[in-house]
């Protein structure tokens, strides 16, 4: 059980520009694994993430998913931004096939978002997104979260929290931030020149990181 | 795999999409809306009123026609409007959803069907109140309400083809967007809504069967009109039209979402 990437490689043509950002990547990550992957910027972080989430197909290469995965969650992605946070949790409870009403009620206790959760999303400040798309996906219960860039959940009550539902559940945390996989991750691999390399420990990851 | 194992994985997807397209229509409605009551109405009343005032336009001015000049306009505009209402939105269907798709059991074409069903629903709800009302003013029933339902119903799969070909051109190619909403206009006197086949001269009607949409209009009236003329219209032709707009236009789908850039 688990989500493995086997000789991925993605290509994108641009007017007539070729630009290899995968170029044979090979990765294995089992159901319950907390792992981060560190990438420079331009390293091909957010092309990863959408091949992790099967929202792009790869150039050449197989992934295999045999588990449950989140869509990317990071930014706020696949929100509408003029649906309020109750609708689009409704929505996404909706197509995913979960309980509606449950959905909401955890949502509207872990985001904190207040009176804001009936209010369009276009009015939230940047935190508030990130924490009602936190809360969305944590309520579908995935095996594994797939999470993009740096999250900005600090050391808040919320920030708490998630941190310790994340415990119970598998992570695959892409960033450039090495304090947060510190924090979140007991694995670290390094997204450099289209390929994934894994370290026997996190230390020797995050070395291999800041020499880059 | 097993036949069985393979028939439970299709029913699994089936599912997973009636699921996915049911949350679409509700998410349309939404931001298409909001939450007020005026909106659901106005989805109602837009082709409804347009209906009626090209209905009287012409009432007023054929007015000795064989047919009821009114009820001739006013039931063939609602089908045109069909028409023009998937056409003309599917421009601006694959931006709208883009944050969708970041989930991956919503695909482009789910988008599609999710607002053409919602387009389908209300044109037909405004056809039973047309027909309703027209019953209810002069007593006239269509003779073969079948017929006109299958106009409708051939009309939206003829024009979802369309959407599919327009949204792909549309996103390949910058302010194409104008040039579809302009042919559904230039399309307006061509496409039978304002003649039937067997008023044009011999030359003309040759020409006029070769446009698909003619042969729509021409089934319609046979259902509302029946016996009180000829009509001429080829089943096989439309059928033909949208299979193939369906073949090339899921094909152009297909490109467009591996080409449109997710950031």
């Amino acid at each position: 059980m688990g989500l493995e990437m086997v000789n991925v490689h993605k290509t994108y043509v641009t007017r007539g520009l070729r630009k290899d950002i995968l170029r044979g990547a090979s990765a294995f990550f089992a159901r319950g694994e907390r792992v981060g992957i560190l990438g420079r910027n331009g390293s091909g972080k957010s092309t990863l993430v959408r091949l992790l989430g099967g929202i792009e197909a790869p150039t050449k290469g197989l992934i295999k998913r045999n588990m449950t995965i989140s869509w990317p969650i990071g930014m706020a992605a696949g929100f509408q931004h003029t649906l309020s946070g109750a609708d689009n949790a409704r929505f996404i409870a909706r197509i995913y096939g979960r309980p509606i009403q449950e959905t909401v009620d955890f949502v509207e206790d872990f985001a904190e978002l207040g009176e804001y959760m009936r209010m369009p999303m276009m009015t939230y400040s940047s935190g508030m997104r990130s924490r009602l798309a936190l809360a969305v996906s944590l309520a579908i219960d995935f095996d594994c979260y797939l999470v993009d860039e740096a999250l900005a959940v600090g050391d808040t009550r919320f920030g708490r929290a998630f941190a310790e539902r994340i415990e119970r559940s598998g992570l695959i945390l892409v960033s450039h931030s090495p304090a947060l996989v510190r924090k979140l991750c007991t694995r670290a691999a390094v997204l450099d020149q289209g390929q994934i390399t894994f370290y026997d420990d996190i230390d020797e990851a995050l070395a291999t990181y800041h020499a880059l | 795999m097993s036949l069985q194992g393979e028939a439970a994985l299709i029913l699994r997807g089936a599912r997973m999409q009636s699921r996915v397209i049911g949350a679409l229509i509700i998410r349309e409605m939404h931001s298409r809306f909001g939450r007020h009551y005026m909106g659901y109405v106005w989805l109602y009343f837009e082709p409804l009123l347009l209906g009626i005032c090209i209905g009287l336009i012409h009432a007023w001015r054929d007015r000795p026609a064989a047919f009821g000049a009114f009820e001739f306009h006013a039931v063939g505009y609602i089908l045109f409007f069909v028409f023009r209402g998937i056409l003309n939105r599917a421009t601006m269907a694959i931006n709208m959803n883009k944050p969708l798709l970041y989930h991956r059991s919503v695909t482009l074409p789910d988008v599609f069907y999710a607002r053409h069903i919602i387009e389908f629903l209300s044109c037909t709800g405004v056809m039973l109140a047309m027909l309703f009302g027209l019953f209810a003013a002069n007593g006239s029933l269509p003779e073969s309400p079948l017929k006109m339902a299958l106009a409708m119903i051939m009309m939206a799969l003829f024009s979802q083809g369309l959407a599919f070909l327009a949204s792909a051109v549309t996103a390949a190619v910058e302010g194409s967007e104008r040039v579809v909403h302009a042919v559904t206009y230039l399309l307006l006197p061509v496409s039978g809504l304002f003649f039937l086949v067997e008023w044009l001269p011999d030359w003309l009607a040759q020409m006029a069967l070769w446009v698909p949409t003619v042969h729509l209009f021409e089934l319609l009236r046979d259902g509302q009109f029946g016996s009180r003329f000829r009509a001429e219209y080829d089943l096989g032709y439309i059928w033909g039209w949208i299979m193939i707009t369906h073949l090339i236009g899921l094909a152009a789908l297909r490109i467009t979402r591996a080409r449109i850039g997710l950031e």
